[in-house]
């Protein structure tokens, strides 16, 4: 094992474990240890479930792409797409369970499912990724087993074609399930006609796009890592890039599109919401929308993409932006109080009622009309340790299986 | 039969007697409040946002007929009962808190922690309780307990608790003006259907669609 892999393996590791001891003792004390409130009840740990759900993308996006549509050069990519997607939905179901106020308990969403409810949806459709990209992986790997690996491998005659048909025959179904996880996650949220920032038609397609750009962001990174810099790679680079510049457009085409409605049409509760986003938040907006435009500027650029240290940075770049963006899903929902009104008579007047922030602190009022959030220590801790899971299993499982196909010399 | 309430605004005199016996019959935790009393227009309650202007607004859970919080929930632990009240199974919430990002009311709270420890930070006397002090089920379903689970989220109950003892809900018997009435909704001659034809009864947020049970009669305008 190399010295860098040793260090990836250390350092995932040390944050997981770091994450899971923040997790029990916020199991101990209660979601008392994070910074939401009840007038801003979601926070870090559902951001991270958009975004976990959205970088899961572009793996099978790719990889049926390239069964599909016939993309050939992308096909030494399609195991690391199948292998992302695995990781990053897993990431996204333990990114959402710390957020759970009593975990023990979610057996009954086996015994009493409500099957009026998105979040319901989503559960299901998470699971059935994950096991589909699993599937996936297994069937792309199956030609690859050696050594002790062939003991999982299922005995065909001719693994190759067995792989390449099953591969083909799965490919349409992994798309619909890729493209289900985004519509259901951004069901959650824009069912939601109590929260005027979420309740638009809006939302399902563009979290689609934005998970094409991340999901393809993060199959760059992971190939790039793991093949270094291939010359005959180039026009993989090539289709990466220009994947994830239609994508960032199409959503920053999305995003847009819906603030301009309902920013000339002004009114109040719409430009409410868009001052949260724009002033209270102006800078994070700023950020999930330049960050990734020079990111997809830079992919774009046929020198750029000479170097990989320059294409890994830009592609992180774009998932910072996202992040960004993802988090910003959740102030300008929760720091507007949905019931505001003109008192009667009072036509010039719009007021807010406060809410109990159901929290005890001696020095400002219980009820808030306003919650500054910023994710605590321990939430941020979790977090951390959810995303060096889903490290983790990418690094795991790049040691363990042959998921980097030869590079033809 | 569909369980509804009136609040008479023009009977309202602002001085939350409803919400302390909401908040003690129901055995509130420190810090949670099922049932409030504003000033509209004014941050400050009974402070007039313009002189001779205010009145007085009543706003606890509005039992929806089109309730987002019971089609959000994914254990169905907030639910319907026959008389349309909703209800909330503390057995089986999970404490996901999707019904209180889908609340437009923003009445739903949530137990951040174990409340025996925030009746210590807000410094109640050592082992004092109060509130109904027995646990009550409605179909073996744990609608009421003195003492909360930390991690699951409360609301109004409609006192389901007291009505099965022939009871109104505590902040109707509170009153001392009289502005709340309950009654059947799908009688066109109960006192509340009567109340809300003949006194021009509205509802919170109606653009929300949520068709809330509980109605408000408008207060009268004073002469000037």
């Amino acid at each position: 094992m190399s010295n860098s892999k040793k260090l990836g393996f250390l350092v995932t590791g040390l944050l997981m474990i770091a994450g899971f001891l923040a997790w029990i003792y916020q199991y101990k004390e209660g979601l008392v240890l994070t910074n939401m409130r009840n007038s801003y009840s979601w926070g870090l740990y559902v951001s991270g479930l958009a975004f976990f759900v959205g970088n899961a993308a572009g793996g099978l996006v790719l990889s049926s792409l390239i069964y599909l549509f016939g993309v050939k050069s992308l096909k030494p990519f399609a195991k690391i797409g199948a292998l992302t997607a695995f990781a990053n939905v897993t990431a996204a179901m333990f990114s959402i369970l710390p957020d759970i106020g009593q975990p023990i308990r979610l057996y009954n969403m086996i015994l009493h499912p409500n099957f009026d409810s998105p979040l319901i949806w989503d559960v299901i459709v998470l699971n059935l990724y994950a096991a589909l990209s699993l599937l996936y992986l297994y069937i792309l790997m199956l030609p690859d087993f050696k050594g002790p690996l062939t003991k999982i491998a299922l005995k065909v005659d001719q693994p190759k074609e067995f792989s390449e048909t099953w591969a083909k025959r799965l490919a349409p179904f992994s798309l619909v399930a890729a493209v289900g996880i985004h519509v259901i996650t951004a069901w959650i949220f824009a069912t939601q006609g109590g929260r005027d920032w979420w309740n638009s038609a809006v939302l399902a397609p563009d979290f689609i796009a934005v998970a094409v750009a991340s999901g393809t962001a993060l199959v760059f990174i992971v190939s790039l890592l793991t093949y270094g810099f291939k010359k005959e790679h180039q026009e993989a680079y090539r289709s990466m890039a220009i994947i994830i510049a239609t994508a960032y457009f199409i959503h920053i085409f999305f995003m847009y599109n819906d603030f301009i409605i309902h920013y000339w049409y002004g009114a109040k509760e719409a430009l409410e919401t868009l001052s949260i986003t724009f002033i209270d938040y102006g800078l994070t907006h700023a950020f999930e929308v330049v960050a990734p435009l020079a990111a997809v500027i830079l992919l774009l650029n046929k020198k750029i993409r000479q170097s990989s240290g320059a294409m890994i940075s830009s592609c992180i770049l774009l998932i910072l932006g996202v992040f960004a963006h993802r988090f910003l899903l959740m102030p300008a929902a929760f720091d507007k109080i949905q019931l505001s009104m003109n008192p009667l008579g009072l036509q010039h007047i719009y007021w807010s009622v406060p809410i109990a922030s159901g929290r005890y602190d001696p020095f400002i009022d219980t009820f808030v009309t306003k919650w500054h959030y910023f994710p605590s220590g321990i939430e941020i801790t979790i977090f951390l340790g959810v995303l060096a899971f889903m490290c983790f299993v990418v690094l795991f499982a790049m040691d363990r299986f042959p998921i980097a196909g030869e590079v033809k010399a | 039969m569909k369980r509804g309430m009136v609040i008479d605004l023009e009977k309202c005199i602002g001085c939350r007697s409803c919400v302390v016996a909401c908040k003690q019959h129901n055995a509130q935790p420190a810090g949670n409040w099922w049932n409030r009393v504003f000033t509209p227009g004014s941050n400050r309650h009974l402070s007039p946002p313009e002189k001779g202007k205010e009145y007085f607004l009543p706003v606890h859970c509005q039992h929806c007929l089109n309730a987002p919080c019971e089609k959000v929930c994914p254990v169905g632990a907030t639910y319907r009962h026959d008389d349309g009240t909703i209800l909330v199974d503390f057995e089986r919430c999970i404490g996901c808190r999707y019904c209180m990002a889908a609340c437009p009311y923003g009445v739903r709270q949530f137990n951040w922690e174990d409340p025996k420890k925030t009746m210590k930070q807000y410094e109640y006397q050592n082992g004092y309780t109060y509130g109904y002090p027995r646990d009550f089920r409605l179909n073996g379903r744990l609608v009421y307990m003195p003492s909360r689970f930390k991690g699951v989220v409360e609301k109004c109950n409609f006192c389901v608790h007291y009505l099965d003892k022939g009871l109104d809900p505590a902040c109707v018997r509170g009153c001392p003006g009289k502005a709340r009435h309950v009654g059947d909704l799908d009688d066109p001659d109960s006192n509340v259907s009567k109340m809300i034809r003949e006194k021009n009864g509205f509802n919170l947020l109606p653009e929300k669609g949520t068709e809330p049970t509980v109605f408000y009669l408008p207060p009268k305008r004073k002469e000037v």
